[in-house]
């Protein structure tokens, strides 16, 4: 066994990025990714809007504090999700992320549906022989890497297949997805230069399948886009791409990080783990609440249409804003005991799926993914905890742990 | 209790039927309804609660 639970509003007093100013430019810093609520305290503390400066590789402003972060989510119209709010290799804006309202809503039409908790709890039994099958691979063996055993190749076949992208492929995808959320640039312009490379080389995947699928339709998600009407019109074949794009990099990356965030925890948090063990029914609100601390999804990205303000701070038009999903999670502001993680909390309201029009599509989907994952790894696996030694290194941007050691 | 739930600020995140099954279903989008048109049985109003107070987007209010 090994770990023990820690009281975060300890680390604060021992954070050097708890000084004024320090938190500035280093919000993806890979320290403040391993340890992000104290860092993210600071900042609120520090100002309303924090300028991020040069360093970082978005640049603008970052919004911390929750009740301004709920403001701008719910106001497209001023803080825009649209083309120029983040580049990730995109030569047209991604469907449905990168379209505002009054658009945004006859996409989503099309789009929710297919995402509804009525739909995806169809996908359960499959799902569960998935997380089944690989938990039992490494069962015996008393250790493995839980990121390549289980957090990468589970949510990336589940979503392979629903999207009738070719599962023996993963690899692949695996790597392209890599190439635009995390490259291995040593300057932003290199960085550029990779995202845009592999945004091609992504494009060239989907364009393939897109008419594969439109000669010879099949049960899977681009073949169902195919046909599908937004206002009486059909889909094109470039909104499929443009749609297939989006889900191409969130569906990879986003379940795995989140798979990586609450293992670390439950490792290091034997009294939690034991809690979920005991009683696997708290499994869906420690999902939950999992969420709101860890935030695996730190923030997302806005362009400002005009000049405005939050908490009395200006911003300016065509600002780039970094909505802190994860500052509002622990704001002490809206979140009774907000330091604290309770798996048994009545209220978890938070934002780790976004909000506003924006809500990510892919929530319910994600939810069971995680829940069902939880209860098999848990039923096989109820010991375990970090391999001895480990210091635990999570990614910037999306928390990944490519590195995450378990022993049992 | 009367239980009301605005569909211009609801979007979707499923809180409340998860949280509050008896008051709130999905529909067929995923987004939020309110079971019975909005009346509540006495004993549904702890639940009724529960399912406002986790909704994201503050889009469902109360009125004793």
């Amino acid at each position: 066994m090994t770990g023990t639970d820690t009281t975060p509003s300890e680390d604060v007093r021992r954070d050097p990025a708890a000084e004024p100013g320090a938190a500035e430019g280093s919000l993806f810093d890979p320290e403040i990714a391993r340890n992000p609520q104290p860092v993210y305290k600071a900042m609120r503390d520090l100002a309303p809007v924090v300028d991020l400066g040069e360093r970082s590789p978005t640049g603008g402003v970052a919004l911390g504090k929750h009740e301004d972060v709920v403001a701008g989510l719910r106001a497209p119209d001023v803080f825009s999700s649209g083309f120029d709010a983040v580049r990730i290799g995109q030569v047209r804006p991604l469907i449905p992320l990168q379209i505002d309202p009054p658009d945004h809503v006859a996409y989503r039409k099309v789009l929710d549906p297919l995402f509804s908790p009525r739909r995806v709890a169809a996908l359960e039994p499959r799902v569960r022989e998935l997380a089944r099958h690989l938990v039992e691979a490494v069962a015996d063996d008393g250790a493995c890497n839980f990121n390549a055993a289980f957090a990468e190749p589970y949510p990336s076949t589940v979503f392979l297949e629903l999207l009738g992208l070719p599962v023996s492929r993963a690899t692949e995808f695996i790597a392209f997805k890599d190439g635009i959320v995390r490259p291995p640039a040593r300057t932003p312009e290199e960085r550029e230069e990779m995202v845009i490379e592999t945004g091609r080389q992504i494009y060239a995947v989907l364009e393939e399948v897109v008419d594969a699928r439109t000669r010879a339709p099949k049960d899977d998600f681009i073949s169902a886009f195919l046909t599908s009407e937004v206002d009486g019109h059909r889909l094109t074949r470039d909104d499929v791409i443009d749609i297939c794009y989006l889900f191409f990099l969130a569906g990879l990356d986003t379940v795995t990080a989140s798979l990586d965030c609450m293992l670390a925890f439950l490792a290091e948090h034997p009294h939690h783990r034991r809690q979920i063990v005991d009683d696997p029914g708290l499994i869906p609100n420690a999902v939950e609440e999992m969420l709101r601390w860890e935030t695996p999804v730190p923030g997302v990205m806005r362009l400002t249409t005009q000049d405005t303000e939050m908490s009395g701070c200006p911003i300016a038009a065509g600002s780039h804003v970094v909505m802190l999903l994860a500052s509002a999670n622990t704001d002490e502001r809206a979140w009774d005991r907000a330091d604290e993680v309770d798996f048994t909390r009545e209220v978890v309201k938070h934002l780790a799926f976004g909000g506003g029009v924006h809500r990510c599509l892919g929530s319910h989907l994600a939810r069971l993914e995680l829940r069902v994952a939880l209860e098999e790894w848990h039923a096989r696996i109820p010991e375990y905890g970090l391999a001895p030694g480990t210091e635990l290194e999570y990614s910037p941007g999306l928390r990944q742990i490519e590195h995450l050691p378990l022993v049992w | 209790m009367r239980i009301t739930l605005d569909r211009t600020r609801c979007t979707g995140h499923g809180r409340c039927y998860a949280m509050a099954p008896a008051v709130f279903d999905a529909d067929d989008d995923g987004y939020g309804v309110i079971r019975d048109g909005g009346e509540l049985a006495p004993g549904d109003e702890q639940e009724a609660r529960r399912g406002a107070a986790n909704c994201p987007e503050d889009a469902i209010s109360l009125e004793e």
